[in-house]
């Protein structure tokens, strides 16, 4: 089944925003970039909120917009789960009344678990306080829960953690975390919040300057080495693993996965549980042999696939395979050509726990 | 009751029956008028806006006046109505809620669009999202939210049309149980030397006044709770 | 901010500066005169003034019991013309009064229609439908209207006409209405019919049929010791006024009726 296929052209004040997009029909998809590239724009487009723009936008086997044929499908008739970056709850409802108004307006509300999800994201006890007494955690988790008893074929999310402080925003990953593996309709999840993207996406399509730079799955697409230096911070290794074992004196976990075990600080994780870890390009140093008295815990074999210019003349980029993984690494120059590296070499990648510990 | 003799409680009748058919009439009709004046992005908001705010600096006596032109049998309007085969309008109680509506409108108009202004886009666009179609969006979310303004409008729309007299004055023709409302009667009362059923009645519209302005803040509701 | 200032001060001075032109002419009076004198009152003041040139006469129009309650009440009249003579002696009666009241004119109803042919029409016709609506003035407190109800009710029509009846607040008014059309015809001041004599057509009403509009005017307490005021009072009862109020329909008080 296909996704949104979405190809259109919009001009909002300084802003031009001109993008093709092709998102799959399962998963999250990060709309990723800096502050100004138009991902909110692009967001607000998919859903029919901005009826200037021009263009084609269809999901699934529905023509939500044509500007050729003059097709345009009303928001309300797109079947849409939207939560706004600010917490926009109904002031003269409840939360129940809130969370009400998508479920009353639900094609098939029978299909939805609402006091399952209710449960799910904490709200039972929440439900018959006003909307001024909540705090913005509770109020974007009602948010979220609204959108979701609406019965939505796409859920659009606009950095709905960006408002909020950091616990709340760790609770509320945590959620979203959760949701992702029981999701059955895809997400595009803006944000320009890279951990936050490395956790929860599939896919990415990185904006910058309203135009889409690169899109794919995520793994992929932040190891790349053609990137434009704008993006040059989100670059890095998203591992994917399982929980294999926990150290509770130490406090550390053991990450396995296809290139080995990485040990990382223990938040709330559990054995067996899948977890995701992001390793930022800058943080990986490269040696040619494995080291022995060093305090980095991980130590990764792995063979050098490619080199390229990174944006600071000193440091350039390297492509590493770990038995299948890809692995990005960002050093100096001089470190490249002193250590006498090229592609196909052997070498060991080091990380520290401490750097995966966020 | 000796204070106020038949005719006057007729004439305060009429005047009360007056402001309830003016302000339904302005709700029902100003309402769609208000929902425009606050979303439209034509170029046609401004002078449409100043033409409802014109009865608010237009002398009460020349709004009645050319009323009494328009609506008289050699007026535009006056010649459509009666070549549509329907009564004359000025002396009339129809013509005097015509005039009445004109005369109100921006004291109804003005609190309705400032509230639909308050409200802003985020509610309506959560509505949509949430699968509510236009009129679905209207009753269920910006009804509500626009609610306090809907009561100022309605409540100020009633006293301001108890206390009107120019217009009346132009082209009621002070006829008992049609056109003779409270403050005809007052001003009869003042010709005629008899302060004291002036006072009496004077007396009344300012209480009903009052009473209006009292309802108004208490009619409305707290503001919701904001973060 | 110095601006603002400047220009909120310049607003002020603005507004308020007629306050401080004074008036300094001496040979100055305001007239308060009864609504169907409009026209008449006008020649009269200008007839006047062809003989006093360096003399001011203001007349404020308005109903008589209007005009009686703000002289009452202090207003800065030095002559009163009624469209009665009950008023000028209330005037007289409350002490507000500068001397007694002197009948000018006697004034005559007629039935005038911008529309219908008023030729030989009789009171009584006045209950036909064709007559659709009748303006008189409000009988509460207008001279021509108490005149107006006495003569429908003489005539017997009074309770039938009373649904299609207009009130106007003064003659004036309710000539208005009768000449814009708004209604079928209007018991009006002949006065003020004479002022536009090619409009429409009047009838007369005879004036067997109500109480004579016996017009007279008053000096006010303002008015005692003013020499314009005086002057003019006198001019008002001398022939070449009086063929002024005759050209307007008016009877004379002790001469023949036109």
């Amino acid at each position: 089944m296909r996704g949104l296929d979405a190809k259109f052209a919009l001009r909002r004040g300084p802003l031009v925003l001109d993008v093709d997009m092709a998102l799959p029909a399962r998963g999250i998809t990060a709309l990723f970039g800096p502050s100004g590239a138009g991902k909110s724009t692009c967001l607000r487009a998919i859903a029919g909120l901005e009826p200037d723009s021009t263009g084609r936008v269809s999901f699934g086997h529905e023509l939500w917009q044509d500007s050729a044929r003059r097709v345009f499908m009303p928001t309300h008739k797109r079947r849409l789960g939207y939560v706004f970056q600010e917490p926009s709850l109904f002031n003269h409802h409840s939360v129940a009344g809130n969370l009400d108004y998508g479920f009353r307006r639900a094609k098939r509300p029978a299909h939805l678990d609402r006091d399952g999800m209710i449960d799910r994201f904490g709200l039972r006890t929440l439900l018959d306080r006003r909307v001024g007494t909540l705090s913005g955690g509770e109020r974007q988790r009602v948010s979220m829960v609204r959108a979701l008893l609406s019965d939505p074929s796409l859920l659009l999310f606009d950095e709905p953690l960006s408002a909020l402080d950091g616990a709340a925003r760790a609770d509320l990953l945590g959620c979203l975390e959760r949701l992702h593996g029981t999701l059955q309709v895809p997400m595009v999840y803006v944000s320009h919040n890279i951990d936050e993207v490395a956790r929860l996406a599939d896919h990415i399509v990185l904006l910058d300057g309203g135009h889409v730079i690169a899109q794919g799955s995520l793994q992929e697409t932040l190891t790349r080495l053609d990137l434009p230096p704008a993006l040059g911070e989100a670059l890095g290794t998203i591992i994917e693993g399982t929980v294999c074992g926990i150290d509770t004196h130490d406090q550390l976990i053991e990450l396995a996965f296809p290139g080995g075990t990485l040990s990382l600080p223990h938040h709330d994780e559990r054995v067996g549980q899948p977890i995701r870890c992001r390793i930022a390009a800058r943080d990986v140093v490269l040696a040619r042999e494995r080291q022995v008295s060093t305090s980095a815990l991980n130590q990764v074999a792995c063979r050098i696939v490619a080199m390229a210019d990174a944006g600071a003349s000193s440091q350039c980029l390297v492509q590493l395979d770990a038995a299948g993984s890809t692995v990005l690494a960002r050093i100096t120059r001089r470190s490249w050509h002193a250590l006498g590296l090229s592609p196909g070499d052997e070498v060991w990648a080091q990380v520290k726990a401490v750097a995966l510990g966020a | 009751m000796a204070l106020l003799s038949d005719q006057d409680l007729q004439a305060l009748a009429l005047t009360l029956r007056l402001a309830g058919v003016v302000t339904a009439f302005l709700l029902l009709l100003g309402t769609p008028l208000a929902w425009w004046l606050a979303h439209t992005t034509s170029r046609w908001r401004r002078p449409i806006a100043a033409v409802v705010a014109l009865p608010l600096v237009l002398p009460p006596t020349v709004l009645g006046f050319y009323l009494l032109m328009m609506l008289g049998p050699d007026g535009v309007v006056g010649r459509t109505i009666a070549a549509l085969g329907l009564a004359a309008l000025p002396f009339t109680f129809k013509g005097l809620v015509v005039a009445s509506m004109l005369y109100s409108l921006p004291f109804v108009v003005q609190p309705l669009t400032n509230a639909f202004e308050s409200i802003g886009d985020r509610p309506l666009e959560v509505a949509a999202c949430l699968g509510a179609g236009p009129m679905d969006r209207f009753f269920t979310v910006a009804l509500p939210l626009a609610w306090p303004g809907v009561v100022t409008a309605a409540v100020l729309g009633f006293a301001h049309t108890v206390g009107e007299f120019g217009v009346v004055l132009m082209i009621g023709g002070n006829i008992p149980g049609q056109t003779r409302v409270l403050s005809m009667r007052i001003y009869d009362h003042v010709q005629a030397g008899e302060y004291h059923q002036a006072n009496v009645l004077s007396l009344c519209l300012l209480v009903v006044s009052f009473a209006a302005l009292l309802a108004m803040s208490l009619l409305r509701p707290r503001r919701y709770l904001r973060d | 901010m110095k601006r603002q200032l400047a220009s909120y001060w310049l607003l002020l001075g603005m507004l308020l500066a007629p306050w401080s032109v004074s008036a300094t002419q001496t040979r100055h009076i305001t007239i308060a005169a009864a609504a169907d004198l409009h026209e008449a009152m006008g020649k009269l003041v200008e007839a006047y003034r062809h003989d006093h040139p360096d003399a001011v006469l203001d007349v404020v129009f308005g109903a008589s019991g209007m005009l009686l309650t703000q002289i009452e009440q202090g207003a800065p009249f030095e002559l009163f013309f009624s469209a009665d003579s009950s008023y000028p002696q209330q005037l007289v009666d409350h002490g507000k009064a500068g001397g007694k009241p002197i009948p000018y004119a006697v004034g005559h109803l007629v039935m005038w229609s911008a529309s219908i042919d008023m030729r030989n029409v009789q009171v009584a016709d006045l209950v036909q439908a064709r007559f659709g609506r009748i303006a008189i003035a409000n009988p509460q407190h207008a001279p021509y209207g108490k005149r107006a109800e006495q003569a429908l009710r003489a005539a017997g029509i009074w309770e039938q006409v009373q649904p299609r009846l207009v009130f106007g607040e003064n003659i004036a008014q309710t000539a208005q209405f009768a000449q814009s059309g708004n209604v079928q015809v209007g018991l009006v001041a002949e006065s003020l019919v004479l002022a536009s004599p090619d409009k429409g057509s009047y009838a007369p009403v005879p004036a067997s049929l109500h109480e004579p509009l016996r017009q007279s005017f008053v000096l006010t307490r303002r008015g005692i010791g003013n020499m314009l005021a005086e002057d003019f009072a006198r001019y008002v009862q001398q022939a070449p006024a009086r063929a002024i109020l005759a050209r307007y329909g008016f009877s004379l008080p002790d001469g023949a009726d036109h």
